[in-house]
């Protein structure tokens, strides 16, 4: 019998199984598809708002945590996520990732706001605007994700915390696509990964360059081999170059997400994506097995310790049926937080908080489930990432970093009761 | 702008307005629309969808199912551009007399509404998903009508007369010279600039806002009230028929097949103020278990968004309070004004339904006509509107056609209603607006099932472009149209909708994190306190 089983193929199953395996146990990743890599920016956002800009997360922590008790960050504590940020800045030998939990970047998005980040693939690194500077931002004509001219406009328009001036401008190109008109962000990033069309790319920006601007593009820079394509444009332009998240499929997302995978793979673990998870076995509280909806039957995975990792309502993980009752999937966990019937699930404007957001599975410091009661549901179940209670991620900027931080404190908690 | 001279000016864009507008500038009148927001940006928009072809009516109302059996017949050749021809069945659920179908046919045949029982095994071949308990089906010449297409190709035709056709601009007051009315004081809600508008003829067509108008003009008393109607539109055509229950009209008790939706209408509240009508949980229950009755399994499909609608019921000041407003006369109202309040050149058309919007505004023309002394014979039953002049149907598969032709071409922008950037761009040009709400009734943009997740930050971007909007502006059109979605989206959010939901707001505020763009200071006014 394995000793883990990790269900779930984002951040935080990818961090856990990885951590579980370096101190030798052995672990199977299970998932239904893959996760929130593909769909989020490749960047690690710790803390961005909270609810004001935050330019140093260790600093702006402790007092967030006292703030948000019920947040994963106090189960979690700062220890265990600066730990686990080291952990994955480490990971990394060609594309490697900068930053730190000192202190945010501020990297332009798609549509030209600055978001706060605190790891980032070194690809995206120079377009951070802490510092002001000159940008000159780069759309491709056949990709419909990106445009240029408006993130130019609100970059230049954006108010960094220093005061230091941005000056931005854009240009279209078109790149030679054999007459295809509406490629998507990874097809771009295959023809990247190609030596000639890299080089057709870097002569059309460079009859556009002037004075000393970085040059900023939409995040399609090679698949395979992002480091290749990142450096070999820098020296082809002769400056700084970046790279700009959009819409998913994510590219730097799928670029992380293939480099942990064949870590984990690489050091022996198993993964069985396209297998739901649909119920587990239980004896008393200890959980047996998980039980696994593939080829028209139901199979049991049974493991020592499972974590549980299969995301929010996002990705269907706990759900709410056309009832209004809420239920998590896999081992039916009670969800804390849902809004009772009659009160209401969301306000009623959009960029508020909302209650039904902060909704998901209670945890103890150890990140073992809780009932209504504060009672551990079950002794051997650690539950990470976008299921927890406690947190809105997406309006916080702090989604991978409690999937990041809960993925290794997972971990640190099954080692310890194994050894 | 200067004063502006015309013979006609019409208020209110909605299809009665639209539609007098059209009349009146196919007989020759030099015309004025000027609607307050967007062309069918009120009632309009916010039917289910259903051309009725007089069957609900059959047993309560004659008069208005002959109505709409006389209407159906002319708006299928006169708009057929608008129209898909769906067909209706009324069904005798389990919850429904049987014997109700017999005063059905009755009535039917009474009105000369083309009628026919089927067994109900032939009507479960053709609609497989409708409930297996029901036991009566007849046939009628209902369809789905689309009120945005039909609405501007109204003002399509009232230019090509000639006429003009003013969005956000609304009436600040009536122009009286004396007892005649002589056109209004209006502004334009998007540059603020105010002018008049001087006409010979007014025409309040203004629906369930009519009193207010009417109130400008000095003509108190004129009481329309406010009936609310929410709708919800699910994910796919769950049927391909039009949907009515075999029964006295009641809540819940239609479901229309229009464009890539079904609809399932509809509640009947009295509200007081027609612009805050809300959406209640309960009533969201309410319509999903309705729809569970005609199609088993229906909660478990996507509901895609809820509306409310307001049906302008006109009330005849002698009937007693009513809290019930379907038993208020459905039918039309059209008010002299010279006879009821001694004002001339001015009349008020409320009340009735989109399927009967030409007859109305017919009806409304000649009175004009007779008062002005210009006697000039109806052309909109004869002459059908810009885009319909080939009398082809709408159909499904345009959109997949036009795509498979062109997919070598031209970007796919919107996914789910297949809309491509050249298409886009053309109507961001031809309307010249900047509200990106607006091209999503233009286009159905953004209205499937990821309401607008991928394509409204391209369609953000492409605006800008088009528009050359700065990058302000822009900012301040994607934040507007989230917030209006959610109003929308909110109440109906369980199930798959709800991850498509939260997805959505990893790409707006994860991805992009709109909400921290940088603002103007136009932006420290919520959307809602703006035009």
């Amino acid at each position: 019998m394995r000793d883990v089983l990790v269900v779930g193929i984002g951040m935080s199953g990818l961090t856990a199984a990885l951590r579980c395996q370096e101190a030798g146990l052995s672990v199977t990743l299970l998932a239904k598809g893959v996760g929130s890599t593909h769909l989020a920016p490749g960047t690690i956002d710790v803390l961005g708002y909270g609810p004001d800009l935050v330019e140093s997360p260790s600093q702006a922590l402790p007092r967030f945590i006292d703030g948000s008790p019920e947040h994963p960050y106090a189960r979690i504590g700062v220890d265990a996520l600066s730990r686990s940020l080291e952990w994955f800045g480490e990971r990394f030998d060609a594309y490697r990732y900068t930053g730190a939990v000192d202190e945010n970047l501020l990297l332009p998005t798609a549509i030209g706001s600055i978001k706060p980040s605190a790891l980032v693939p070194e690809s995206l690194s120079a377009g951070d605007l802490r510092n002001g500077g000159r940008f000159l931002i780069v759309g491709l004509r056949q990709l419909k994700d990106f445009f240029p001219a408006l993130v130019a406009q609100n970059i230049a328009n954006a108010k960094t915390p220093s005061g230091a001036g941005i000056s931005a401008r854009a240009v279209q190109i078109e790149p030679p696509t054999n007459g295809e008109p509406d490629l998507s962000s990874l097809a771009f990033a295959r023809r990247f990964d190609e030596p000639e069309f890299l080089d057709a790319v870097a002569k059309q920006i460079g009859a556009h360059l002037d004075g000393d601007e970085s040059v900023g593009l939409p995040a399609v820079l090679g698949v395979q081999h992002p480091h290749e394509v990142w450096t070999g444009l820098q020296d082809a332009l002769g400056r700084p170059v970046f790279e700009i998240p959009s819409l998913p499929p994510s590219v730097p997302g799928m670029r992380l997400y293939e480099i942990l995978r064949a870590q984990f793979e690489a050091g022996g673990g198993r993964v069985v994506v396209g297998a739901e998870a649909v119920g587990a076995d239980t004896d008393g509280d200890r959980v047996t097995a998980v039980r696994v909806a593939a080829a028209a039957r139901i199979k049991p995975y049974p493991a020592g310790h499972f974590v549980l990792a299969t995301g929010g309502f996002g990705s269907g993980a706990i759900e709410m049926g056309a009832n209004w009752s809420v239920r998590e999937k896999v081992f039916n966990l009670p969800v804390a937080g849902v809004p009772e019937d009659g009160n209401e699930r969301f306000g009623p404007r959009y960029f508020d908080a909302h209650p039904l957001s902060r909704a998901g599975i209670r945890v103890d410091d150890s990140l073992r489930p809780l009932d209504d009661n504060g009672n551990r549901v079950y002794a051997n179940v650690t539950v990470v990432g976008a299921c927890l209670a406690g947190s809105e991620a997406w309006r916080e900027k702090s989604g991978e970093g409690i999937s990041l931080s809960s993925g290794y404190k997972a971990a640190e908690t099954i080692v310890e009761e194994q050894t | 702008m200067k004063n502006v001279q015309t013979e006609v000016l019409v208020i209110g864009g909605g299809a009665t307005g639209s539609g007098v507008a059209w009349d009146a500038a196919a007989r020759g009148f030099e015309t004025i629309l000027v609607e307050r927001k967007d062309l069918a940006e009120g009632t309009t928009g916010r039917f289910h969808g259903l051309l009725h072809s007089g069957g609900r009516y059959a047993v309560k109302d004659r008069l208005a199912a002959e109505e709409c059996i006389h209407e159906n017949r002319i708006l299928r050749r006169v708009a057929s551009d608008a129209i898909e021809d769906t067909g209706g069945y009324f069904v005798t659920t389990p919850w429904d007399d049987p014997a109700f179908g017999d005063k059905f046919l009755e009535g039917c045949r009474a009105c000369e509404i083309p009628v026919e029982e089927i067994s109900p095994s032939q009507a479960f071949q053709d609609e497989p998903r409708i409930n297996r308990g029901i036991s009566r089906v007849f046939t009628v010449p209902d369809a789905a009508i689309d009120g945005w297409k039909l609405v501007w190709d109204c003002a399509k035709a009232t230019t090509e007369h000639g006429g003009r056709v003013f969005t956000y601009h609304q009436v600040l007051g009536i122009l009286r010279a004396g007892d005649v009315v002589r056109g209004a004081k209006v502004r334009n809600e998007l540059s603020g600039e105010e002018f008049e508008i001087h006409a010979d003829f007014t025409i309040n067509a203004t629906g369930a806002w009519a009193g207010k108008i009417a109130d400008m003009a000095g003509c108190p008393g004129v009481q329309v009230l406010a009936g609310k109607g929410i709708m919800i539109a699910m994910n796919h055509r769950l049927v391909n028929t039009v949907i009515n229950r075999c029964t006295m009209p009641a809540d819940g008790d239609i479901l229309v097949p229009i464009r890539t939706v079904s609809v399932i209408g509809t509640t009947d509240i009295r509200i007081k103020d027609p612009d805050e009508p809300d959406v209640t949980q309960d009533e969201v229950d309410r319509m999903l278990d309705d729809g569970e009755k005609l199609v088993p399994g229906f909660r478990k499909a996507r509901a895609l968004r809820v509306w409310a609608g307001v049906r302008p019921l006109f009330k005849d000041a002698r009937a007693a309070e009513t809290t019930d407003t379907r038993d208020v006369s459905r039918s039309h109202a059209l008010l002299d004004h010279r006879d009821r309040d001694g004002v001339a050149g001015f009349l008020t058309i409320t009340g009735g339904k989109l399927t009967t919007f030409r007859m109305m505004a017919e009806e409304t023309v000649d009175m004009m006509c007779e008062q002005l002394g210009a006697q000039r014979a109806c052309r909109t039953s004869a002459d059908p509107l810009p885009s319909s002049k080939t009398g082809k149907f709408m159909w499904l598969g345009e959109r997949l056609k036009e795509r498979e032709a062109t997919m070598h071409e031209d970007q796919l922008i919107c996914e789910c209603e297949l809309i491509q950037r050249s298409s886009l761009e053309r109507v961001m040009t031809q309307r010249s607006s900047t509200i990106l709400d607006d091209i999503r009734r233009a286009l159905r943009l953004g209205m499937g099932p990821c309401q607008g997740g991928f394509c409204m930050y391209r369609a953000t971007g492409i605006l800008h472009d088009v528009e050359r909007m700065d990058s302000w502006a822009a900012n301040r059109s994607l934040r507007d149209f989230l917030q209006e979605r959610w109003k929308g989206v909110q109440p109906i959010l369980y199930g798959d909708q709800l991850r498509q939901a939260r997805l959505d707001d990893w790409i707006f505020q994860g991805v992009l994190d709109v909400e921290h763009l940088p603002t103007d200071q136009l932006d420290d006014h919520p959307a809602s306190d703006r035009a």
